[in-house]
Order: C-alpha cells, then sequence, then structure tokens
C-alpha cells in the first residue's frame, strides 16, 4: 500500500447532495455527521459542501425533474477519483412515489435510480435508513477510491 | 559568500520544518472543537497531513474563472508570500534590506489579505448564478438585474474586511517596537532576550524580560489573538468565507494540487502568526541554528492555535454589525497600550 | 420609506450548506442589505396529490406518511382522521393516547432538529451538535414504540398498530429517557439564552409584525412568536384530556422563533407525561368499519410547523378521490420573504430558517399566463398541459 492509498483512506471528503423526497435519508445522514453519537468524522470522513473539495458524493431523494441537470453538473465537477453512495430507497427505486401509483400509471416526475443518471458505487437501502448503514456505505467505497490510480 | 550560504541552508531548515509541523495543527484544532462537541472527532492528522497528500494526488481539472490561469498562480503567490513573511521573521533575514522590520512583515501580511479579493473577483462556482434551474421565467422578480457570484460578493467583504478587520493585528504588531523604540525586530529581542546574541549553539537563552509581562504587552497580546482570528478568517470573523451564504468565497473552484496548496497556505499562516508571536512578544526568535530556541519557539507557538479552537468552537458567525463595533473596540484598546507603551 | 435601490442580485440554492433541502432564495441586494427576495420551491415537485387518485385508501396511508420525513406522523395520523370523521369510525381511547404521544414525541424532535439547523446556519456549530445529541433520546423512542427511527407509522384506520401499544416497561423507559433529557435541555437553553454573542445576532432581527402575521397568514409557531394566539391544538377533540398551555410571544424576531420553540418542548413534556399517567386500558384498535362512500371531507391538524389540512372523499369501491394537502411552510414563507427584508444577507438566511422550512410537502405548481398569475391544481394542469412540462 502506497503513499498514495494511505492518504485516500485516511481523509475522505463527503459532498451530500439531495434530490427532492421526504426529508428522512437527509436528516439521517446529516444525523450521522452531526450527532456525537454517531460522528462520521471520527472515521475520518468529514463533510464538505463543494463539489470541488470531494471524494464520495452521497445521493439521497429520488430525482425529481428539476434536480437532473444540477445532479449531473455536481458529478462531473467532482475530481477524479471520485464515488457515489445512493442512500434511501428513493434513490435506488424510487420508493413508493414511483413504485406505488394509483391511476396515472407511470409518475414521469420521479427520475429514480439515480443508476439511470450518474454511476452509483454503494447501495444503501432502507426508508429511512440508519445512520449506520450510512455509515457504512460510505466506508463501503473507500476500495474503490484507493485502488484508482 | 558564507553569509550567504548561512541564509540559504537557515532559510531551507526553516521551510523543512514549518511546513509539515504546520500541517498537525488543523488536526489539534480540530480535536479540540470536536471534545468541546462531546463527540471523538477525526484523528490528528487527518484534516492535515492526509488531506493535503489526498488533494495532492487527485485527477487535476480546470478551475472556472475569468482567467484560469491567473486564478491558478494565485496560491503560488500565496505560498511564496507565507514563506517569506516566515522568512523574515527567522533572525538571518534580519539585516538584510531591513526586512526583517515592522514594515516587511505587515506589507507582506496586506499582501496576504489582498490574495482574497483576487481569488474572489476571479473564481466562478457552478454553486450560485449558474446553477442549472429556471430562475429568469416569465413572471420572476428582478429580471434584467446584475446576477452576481456569491464569490464576487466575498471579495467585496474581503475589501471591507481589510479595510476595519485587519486593525487590531496592526496595530498589537506595531506595540513591540514602540516599547523598544525601534522598527526592527532584532532590536525588539534585543530588550527582551539579551543572551540571545552571544549564546552558543547548544544552549537555551531564557529571556529576561518578555513584552507580554509588562501591561501594554499584555493587552496587546490579546489584541493580537483577536487579529489572528481575524486574519485567518476564522469564527466569529469568517464573513467572507461565512457557510451560510458564500460557502467559501473565493477558494471554491481549487480543486485538487490547488487546493492542497491552500490548506498549506491556511496552515501555515496557522503557525507563521503565531510564531511571530511568540517572536515579539516573548522574545524566543525561530532559529534553525540554536535548535533548543527552535524547539521551545514551536511549542509556544501551539498556544494560539489552542486558543483559537477554543474560542472557535463557542462562537457565532459575526455580520458587519457586529464586526465594525468588535473590530474598532479591540483597535482602541491596542491604540491605548501603544500609548501606555510611550509614556 | 426612502425608494430601494437594487444593485445586484445573489442567488444560492438548490445545493448550498445553508438549505439542505432543494431551494433556491434569490436576494435582491444594495451592497449587503437586502431589499427583496424570492424563494423559489417548486424543486421537490412529486406530484403527491395526484399519485394518490384512486389508490384504496388503507393504502394511502405509506404515501402520506413519506409526504415528510420530519413530521410523518403528523400527514399520516391526519390523512387518517379525515377518514375517521367522514365515515363516523370510533377509535379507542387508549390509541389516541398513544397517538397524541408518538406526536409530541416527533414534535420535540422536529423542533430540536431546528435548533441544530439554526444554529448551524447561525454558524455555531457546538450548539447544533448538543441539540443532535438531545435530538437522539426522542428518535430512539421512536424506534422503540414504532420500530423506525423516521417513520414509526404508528396510527392506521380506526387506532394504531398493535405492535405499538405501550408495555409497562416501556413506558418506563420512556418516564426515565424524558426526566435525563428535561434536566440537559433546561441546561442546553439557558445556556444559548445567556451567550451574548449568539444572541447578538438574532435580538431584533428579521421582525415580523403582528399585523403582518395576519395579512401573510403565518402559521404555527411563526405566528405565536408574533403574538397571535393560534394553535389548532386547543380546538381538537384529541387534544381535550390534556392539560397544556400554548406559548405566546409578542416580540415577533428570529430570538422570538427560537425562544417561542424551546418553550413549546416543555409543554410537549407536560403532554407527554400525562399520557404515561392517565394511559387507559383497553383495546388499541377498532376494526368494525367498512370503506364506502364519504363525501369530501376536511380535517385540520396541528402540524409542528403549523396548520395542516388534508382533505379528500371516496367513491363507491372506497377509492380516494381528489386529494388535497395544504401544509404550513408556503405561509411562513411568505411572511419570511417580507421579514427578511431589511437585514444583513447573512442574517436574511438566518430568518428564513427560523420559521423552519419544510418544503418536501410544500410545493406547488403555477402557471402564468400571459402576465397573470393562477394557481391551478394538478389535475387542472395535467388536463390543460398535459403530464409532461
Amino acid at each position: 500500500m502506497g503513499l498514495k492509498a494511505i492518504a485516500r483512506k485516511n481523509a475522505i471528503h463527503a459532498m451530500l447532495i439531495y434530490t427532492g423526497g421526504c426529508n428522512g435519508c437527509d436528516i439521517e445522514v446529516v444525523n450521522a455527521v452531526y450527532s456525537p453519537r454517531y460522528d462520521i468524522e471520527q472515521y475520518r470522513v468529514l463533510l464538505t459542501w463543494n463539489p470541488r473539495e470531494a471524494d464520495v458524493l452521497i445521493v439521497t431523494g429520488c430525482v425529481t425533474w428539476q434536480m437532473v441537470e444540477p445532479l449531473k453538473k455536481i458529478y462531473s465537477l467532482i475530481p477524479e477519483p471520485k464515488a457515489v453512495v445512493a442512500v434511501g430507497a428513493c434513490a435506488i427505486n424510487g420508493n413508493v412515489y414511483k413504485n406505488m401509483v394509483g391511476e396515472i400509471g407511470v409518475n414521469e416526475e420521479i427520475f429514480a435510480p439515480v443508476d439511470n443518471i450518474i454511476p452509483v458505487d454503494a447501495k444503501v437501502p432502507g426508508c429511512a435508513p440508519r445512520p449506520e448503514d450510512i455509515l457504512m456505505g460510505v466506508v463501503k467505497v473507500i476500495p474503490k477510491l484507493m485502488e484508482a490510480p | 559568500m558564507e553569509v550567504f550560504l548561512k541564509i540559504l541552508i537557515a532559510s531551507i531548515l526553516a521551510i523543512i520544518i514549518s511546513v509539515p509541523y504546520s500541517l498537525i495543527l488543523p488536526g489539534i484544532e480540530r480535536k479540540i472543537q470536536a471534545r468541546i462537541q462531546q463527540r471523538i472527532g477525526p484523528p490528528i492528522l487527518t484534516p492535515g497531513l492526509w488531506a493535503v497528500l489526498k488533494f495532492w494526488y487527485k485527477k487535476d481539472v480546470e478551475p472556472v474563472a475569468y482567467l484560469p490561469k491567473f486564478y491558478k498562480s494565485l496560491i503560488i503567490f500565496g505560498i511564496i508570500i507565507c514563506i517569506f513573511l516566515f522568512l523574515f521573521s527567522t533572525p538571518y533575514w534580519w539585516q538584510i534590506l531591513s526586512w526583517g522590520s515592522v514594515l516587511g512583515l505587515i506589507g507582506m501580511l496586506k499582501l496576504e489579505e489582498f490574495l482574497y479579493v483576487l481569488m474572489g473577483s476571479q473564481s466562478q462556482s457552478f454553486l450560485s448564478t449558474t446553477m442549472p434551474v429556471p430562475d429568469l421565467a416569465k413572471g420572476a422578480k428582478g429580471i434584467g438585474i446584475f446576477r452576481e457570484f456569491v464569490e464576487q460578493h466575498s471579495a467585496e467583504r474581503a475589501i471591507k474586511m481589510m479595510a476595519v478587520g485587519s486593525l487590531p493585528l496592526y496595530i498589537a504588531l506595531i506595540v513591540p517596537f514602540a516599547i523598544a523604540k525601534s522598527g526592527m525586530i532584532s532590536d525588539v529581542i534585543k530588550i527582551q532576550n539579551p543572551l540571545y546574541f552571544n549564546s552558543s549553539w547548544f544552549s537555551l537563552p531564557i529571556p529576561s524580560s518578555p513584552i507580554i509581562f509588562t501591561v501594554p504587552g499584555f493587552l496587546s497580546a490579546i489584541v493580537y489573538f483577536i487579529g489572528y482570528v481575524i486574519l485567518l478568517n476564522e469564527r466569529p470573523f469568517n464573513i467572507l468565507k461565512a457557510k451560510v451564504d458564500v460557502i467559501e468565497g473565493g477558494i471554491l473552484e481549487y480543486a485538487a494540487k490547488l487546493r492542497a496548496g491552500y490548506y498549506i497556505i491556511r496552515n501555515l499562516m496557522l503557525f507563521i502568526l503565531s510564531s511571530i508571536f511568540v517572536t515579539l512578544f516573548i522574545g524566543i526568535p525561530f532559529d534553525p541554528f540554536i535548535p533548543l530556541c527552535m524547539i521551545i519557539n514551536i511549542v509556544l507557538s501551539l498556544i494560539m492555535p489552542i486558543a483559537l479552537s477554543v474560542f472557535v468552537a463557542f462562537s457565532p458567525i459575526f455580520t458587519f454589525r457586529q464586526i465594525y463595533p468588535t473590530a474598532i473596540g479591540f483597535s482602541a484598546i491596542g491604540a491605548f497600550a501603544l500609548i501606555i507603551s510611550m509614556i | 420609506m426612502s425608494k430601494k435601490i437594487i444593485e445586484k442580485e445573489i442567488s444560492i440554492g438548490p445545493v448550498h450548506p445553508a438549505l439542505i433541502e432543494p431551494y433556491r432564495i434569490r436576494f435582491f441586494v444594495n451592497d449587503e442589505i437586502v431589499e427583496d427576495c424570492e424563494i423559489n420551491i417548486n424543486m421537490a415537485y412529486r406530484g403527491i396529490e395526484r399519485l394518490l387518485e384512486g389508490l384504496p385508501v388503507e393504502k394511502a396511508l405509506l404515501i402520506t406518511e413519506r409526504i415528510c420525513g420530519i413530521c410523518s406522523n403528523v400527514h399520516a395520523w391526519n390523512s387518517v382522521r379525515v377518514v375517521e370523521s367522514g365515515l363516523k369510525i370510533e377509535v379507542p381511547e387508549r390509541a389516541n393516547y398513544i397517538r397524541v404521544l408518538i406526536n409530541e414525541i416527533q414534535r420535540i424532535a422536529s423542533h430540536l432538529i431546528f435548533f441544530g439547523h439554526a444554529f448551524e446556519v447561525i454558524g455555531h456549530e457546538t450548539f447544533a451538535y448538543r441539540s443532535f445529541l438531545l435530538r437522539e433520546v426522542f428518535m430512539d423512542l421512536m424506534a422503540y414504540i414504532g420500530g423506525n427511527r423516521v417513520m414509526p407509522s404508528v396510527p392506521v384506520i380506526g387506532g394504531i398498530r398493535p405492535r405499538a401499544d405501550l408495555t409497562d416497561t416501556l413506558k418506563r423507559v420512556i418516564l426515565e429517557r424524558v426526566n435525563d433529557f428535561e434536566k440537559k435541555y433546561k441546561e442546553y437553553v439557558d445556556r444559548i439564552l445567556a451567550d451574548p454573542m449568539v444572541m447578538s445576532r438574532l435580538t431584533g432581527v428579521g421582525y415580523l409584525s403582528k399585523e403582518d402575521a395576519i395579512r401573510y397568514h403565518a402559521v404555527g409557531p411563526t405566528c405565536r412568536a408574533s403574538g397571535v394566539n393560534y394553535d389548532v391544538r386547543t380546538l381538537m377533540h384529541e387534544y381535550k384530556p390534556f392539560d397544556f398551555e400554548v406559548i405566546v410571544l409578542t416580540e415577533g424576531d428570529n430570538r422570538a422563533r427560537i425562544v417561542q420553540r424551546a418553550l413549546e418542548i416543555f409543554e410537549c413534556l407536560k403532554i407527554i407525561r400525562q399520557v404515561i399517567k392517565n394511559l387507559p386500558e383497553g383495546p388499541v384498535v377498532n376494526r368494525n368499519w367498512t370503506i364506502r362512500e364519504m363525501p369530501f371531507t376536511t380535517a385540520y391538524f396541528e402540524a409542528f410547523r403549523g396548520e395542516l389540512m388534508h382533505s379528500y372523499a371516496l367513491d363507491s369501491q372506497g377509492l380516494i378521490r381528489n386529494y388535497k394537502v395544504r401544509t404550513p411552510t408556503p405561509t411562513n414563507l411568505a411572511a419570511m420573504e417580507k421579514a427578511c427584508i431589511g437585514d444583513h444577507i447573512t442574517d436574511a438566511v438566518v430568518t428564513i430558517a427560523s420559521c423552519d422550512p419544510c418544503l418536501t410537502c410544500c410545493t406547488r405548481i403555477e402557471v402564468v399566463e400571459s402576465g397573470k398569475t393562477k394557481v391551478m391544481s394538478d389535475i387542472e394542469i395535467v388536463r390543460k398541459y398535459g403530464w409532461r412540462r
């Protein structure tokens, strides 16, 4: 393991982008960072709000129409190597908004699986996932960052 | 020739020691804050050393700016300014063209502050005006008004901070020189630590009468601390990179190696300003050829970052409504100390 | 009043540290002073009301609970209340008590997340961390009672889920945690109110007068901090057995909006204690009901941010027709758009955060046709413009 891999393992900047949905996952991610009980910083993950600084992009929420373009753009701004963690059932399959429709048949407001828009490396299921799971999801993408050239 | 070689070796030693050391400071700062916030916090090396190395190994991307090359070069200027600011306070540069004086220090500090204005006016981050959302739809308010990037607003704030915010530090910086009745750093050391000038390389010159233990020295040390917080743009004086509206200000677009450079500038400033404090107010200069003296300087320069991190943990962001009275009030205390010191 | 000089526009969002939810604020500023402001809240539009059209009412609970992740219980309960009042379904007393309990637990959690967000926006990280630490108590209680930290899904038609019934052990645990919380929380509030730096940021900023609060129809803690005594809980028969006070402050600035919520938490604790003390015995769910045709029925509720309305009708097969939700945040945001004028930008963001905006539930479409603004329902839009905009 070279210096590059050690450095990448020891400092991970995570960015949260919230693309519409019910707020639940979003607050659990914030909980994982801000609640001293979970405290993501002790696992060497620091929260940032600047795509230029980030390594890991945490995406929550079913992607609504207006958030598609910002999501793509922000993903493109992150310098390589980067990884994406999709948090919550909405980001993985659209949850009730996409799958439990009444008479309209297809809800075209939701562009939900984040896979369709940007490549996803780790998925954290749950509605809403627990903060422990979110920590686990972020930790799972570290090997990808470490192995990148 | 021998003098030149000595300066060269001293400078290289100073840089080699100060840059890695400064990378530990943000970790200590973050750890103390985390402990105050009742959590464990990141390991000490993470926010400094490993973050810089990680950014160094990232793939370079072109920043979005008016003049990308100029914007990128600002980081190099910043590092050069920081290093010269530090070298001017080390003993072997004191005699060269009188750079080791109050003028050399204040000039370099002013340049460092001005960098934020330039950075802010250049950067064009995606996070404000250019976000692809339908803003100027039919029926929207304010169509046709000049739309500004948040970084440019940060540059305007940086100018205001240059005008009023940096006063406390400069006034406090002048007080030791006023006590010594000279503009040179060597004279300031001479009145505090006369042993230093004829000590051998292994000795430990203890200052006989540090300025910090006099009344004007103590007052100005407090003012110096406030100025230190203002110059580093830390809470409560971080309005030019307040997270709530301008996010990070002019440094938003720096990525990869340039961001590593920015981290180095910021951490070096954290160390340099407190090292200058120890040199001027306690009388122990950073002398690479007298190791004990240098180590004491390094250890004592931990005081400022630790005090800073405690102060930061308990303070909100100030707006200009609070910054003007605070900065002017502390400048008045500094001016009072200056007057006492002259009597 | 002098003429406004608008120098430039500064727009932030939808991806921004101060507004975690996707919405956009456009400040029109003169140097640092906000002269005008536009808040654009349509980024989180998911078409909930349209989704619910034609769903069986028992199934609708899954979606209504997910309208908002902070006040999930409020939406679930209120959508159940509509059908209960429309079809005259009896709710057992014990079920009602437990519904109130989980609602007040979530109200405290919501107010604490407001503190966390507000202090994050003010820049005081230590208070934000403390607030999130205190909040964990109630997240745990929600997980114990309902099984999920965020979506406890307690109310169902005719009562509560039997899983959420309170055992004696759980009652003791709740009482212990609440007593422990109150002690720590008192210290926390005292510490905030004694902090001169934080108070100088809050006092006198974002002033909303009583007249403006009434005119813009601010609801919930926002209007109660401006001197309007209005709380739907006092009118609800569900809250009849409980004794609590409505906190009304008259200052109308950001400090008042924070203090109002801080004091309201003590009233919530009072209600929780009463629930644990007076919890009646008996069944928790009444299964003797059949869904039949129901005329258009409306239910009002005091959500954590203000008055909430759910209303719908059921057709002969028991499917939902014409679901309407009106949430507190749009009116509160309109009031805040007024209140933040004349302050510094940094303060204006705090002012907007101080009404505790929860954008997920309030997104609406506004159609502008040849200069005339017209707010249309989703169905009208779909009929007129087709589903794809």
